[in-house]
């Protein structure tokens, strides 16, 4: 049995340095478009605007945004979730015109948001 | 500067490598074991055409039912005990109920039936069970477990007349059920059908979709090397590669742009198609099983890539998640494994859960 | 007992212009600071630090100024002050920078740090004075403000 792989097992706890997030932005007037830079800044401004110039200082990628839905996968280290999370909810206007984050799903890893139980829609 | 904000829910994610030639791999006990599947995807690299016997197999997958309305204590009574629990293996999840805030209830091929309900409802239920485990501070939710295979709890028995009447009088616990039944012959296509015909149940097939991707960039995989200390990616990279590429993300970013500094981990290499293909519904273990040795013969043939991957996710309002371990929501309520399957029949699994769960087996 | 602990922040204004100091008082003071606060931290920081944050005293003189914060989150104030670079008051800007010079549990431990501080000053630059009526001049009016001479004076007064 010496060719096959010998059998090992490794535990990662908290092995995740990022969490992901996945969003949904609602604007008020559908005719606004925006593309990912933009929303990019609207989130560093919410952020700038909850916690400062010092407290926003942490990196964050924006992995994937629809145009269309105005959906987006977010990026994170773990030290910038709660951060990033609160001033995503307190965030309230765009261009001086109300607008509302909804954060769908939330994980430390990936591939997890590919699968959302929650969404199963069977009717 | 906010070191209370810097504090976040652990996570759990176990690693194993071995070979399904090993006698002693564990595989298929993890795969079974995993009750309630809601999504399947398979990832192979260099495949422009969907294999024949993957469509083959899933075609095969058993159908599930979406039952509106049921009472829990109707999937107790005695007759539908004996027709249809104990002959086969019965998976049933309540569905769009949330574990986190509505009642959730499950019955395992094993003969099990969990409750996992909140304080009220346990307090009128006068059922015997548990505080959960993820309480905070106060219990707030209880899980109830019924063992029907249990010889005290017998139809016509003291025990069994108790619970009836639990589920019946004190409180009637309805929801809409996700139901699947596997039995070795399948004769019985209508039997579940049939036994709960007073109630609106739709069948349903596990649908399917597919997508190819061009152009991307890989990591390279050695199998004997889970561990990946020699090189610079970790089984952590890996799965998030895997992530980008499911979700169709770019993965070739300077790290420079302000938008997204993801690159795929090196050592890498060019791929010019995947395949990835995703199978979603009430998926039974059994089913899976399958697919993985269908998947495991791919490699009969020639073929241009060395390993393929597959992920299988659990469902999140799940009250358990491998065997009877309890789960819970809090953030995510994430729980899934990834295989990745190599040409030598070396495989490596990965199985993730998040906050609010044991540590997968 | 049980009561909350606080810290005082000891600073100095440094300006280039001495006169300028009298132009400041409490407010401009703590506006300056909460501005400073919010602009570093953002509103999340002002509000943890605005919880009993004060300005306890003002010397126009020396420049000397105490802050109070809660002690569990001082640092927010602290690492908010080297941001300031003018007070502003009546619509008359002041520039000036803060210069922290001890973080004290009590009023009373800072004062203490200030006398022995000051008494270092003094001996550090009583060496620059260029003759002896210089130094004269400086003993002199050491003496004079130390309430010793102000009794005296009372009971003069008498």
């Amino acid at each position: 049995m010496g060719e096959h792989a010998s059998y090992e097992r490794l535990v990662f706890k908290n092995a995740s340095v990022y969490h992901y997030m996945k969003i949904d932005l609602i604007l008020e007037s559908e005719d606004k478009r925006l593309n990912a830079a933009h929303f990019k800044q609207l989130i560093i401004s919410a952020l700038r605007d909850l916690y400062g110039e010092i407290g926003a200082a942490f990196p964050f990628d924006v992995l994937k945004f629809e145009e269309d839905t105005l959906t987006a996968v977010l990026r994170v280290y773990n030290s910038g979730l709660v951060k990033l999370w609160s001033a995503l909810t307190l965030l309230g206007s765009y261009h001086s015109e109300p607008c509302a984050v909804r954060v769908t799903q939330v994980s430390p890893f990936l591939l997890a948001l590919s699968g959302n139980s929650r969404e199963l829609e069977l009717d | 500067m906010f070191t209370n904000l810097e504090k976040c829910p652990r996570n759990l994610l176990v690693c194993e490598k071995s070979s399904f030639l090993n006698e002693k791999s564990r595989h298929d006990i993890h795969v079974a074991k995993h009750f309630f599947n809601y999504k399947v995807s398979i990832l192979i690299p260099e495949c422009g055409i969907i294999p024949s016997f993957l469509s083959s197999v899933v075609n095969g997958f058993s159908k599930y039912y979406l039952v509106r309305d049921l009472p829990l204590h109707k999937l107790l009574e005695d007759e539908f005990l004996e027709k249809v629990v104990k002959t086969g293996s019965l998976y049933a999840l309540s569905y769009k109920t949330r574990i986190d805030q509505d009642n959730t209830f499950a019955i395992l091929p094993t003969g099990q039936v969990i409750l996992s309900v909140d304080k009220d409802t346990y307090e009128e239920l006068g059922l015997e069970g548990k505080a959960s485990q993820y309480n905070h501070r106060q219990p707030m939710r209880y899980v109830v477990t019924i063992d029907m295979t249990d010889k005290s709890l017998a139809p016509g028995g003291k025990r069994y007349k108790r619970v009836m009447w639990a589920l019946k009088e004190k409180v009637q616990l309805t929801s809409d059920f996700l139901l699947a039944r596997y039995s070795i012959g399948g004769d019985e296509e209508g039997l579940l059908q049939s036994c709960l015909s007073q109630y609106s149940c739709k069948e349903l097939r596990p649908s399917v979709s597919t997508q190819t991707l061009r152009d991307l960039l890989c990591p390279s995989l050695d199998p004997a090397d889970l561990r990946r200390d020699a090189r610079s990616h970790d089984p952590q990279q890996f799965l998030e590669w895997l992530g980008t590429v499911t979700m169709d993300m770019s993965s070739n970013n300077e790290a420079t742009s302000f938008v997204s500094t993801y690159c795929c981990p090196e050592p890498q290499s060019s791929m010019s198609q995947a395949l990835v293909y995703t199978v979603t519904g009430l998926l039974l273990p059994e089913d899976i099983h399958s697919l993985l040795k269908e998947l495991r013969r791919y490699f009969d043939e020639p073929r241009f890539t060395s390993w393929l991957s597959m992920t299988v996710h659990g469902f999140a309002d799940s009250p358990i998640s491998w065997g009877s371990t309890e789960h819970g929501f809090h953030k995510g309520g994430e729980n899934f494994y990834t295989f990745v399957i190599f040409k030598n029949q070396d495989y490596w699994l990965h199985m993730a859960t998040g906050a609010n769960d044991g540590c997968p087996p | 007992m049980v009561r909350f602990k606080s810290r005082y922040l000891l600073c100095e204004l440094c300006v280039s212009d001495q006169s300028s100091l009298q132009l400041l008082d409490d407010r401009a003071v703590f506006t300056g600071v909460r501005g400073a606060v919010c602009r570093a931290h953002g509103d999340y920081g002002a509000a943890l630090c605005s919880v009993s944050f004060a300005v306890k005293y003002l010397n126009a003189d020396t420049g000397v100024v105490f802050l109070r914060c809660r002690k569990s989150h001082y640092r927010i104030l602290w690492s908010a002050l080297p941001f300031i670079t003018h007070l502003e008051n009546r619509g008359q800007k002041v520039p000036c920078a803060f210069n922290c010079l001890y973080v004290g549990g009590t009023i009373r431990t800072c004062q203490k740090f200030l006398i022995r501080y000051n008494i270092q000053q003094l001996h550090r630059m009583l060496p620059h004075c260029h003759n002896e009526a210089e130094r004269l001049e400086v003993r002199r009016a050491v003496l004079n403000c130390s309430l010793k001479s102000l009794e005296k004076e009372e009971e003069e007064d008498e």
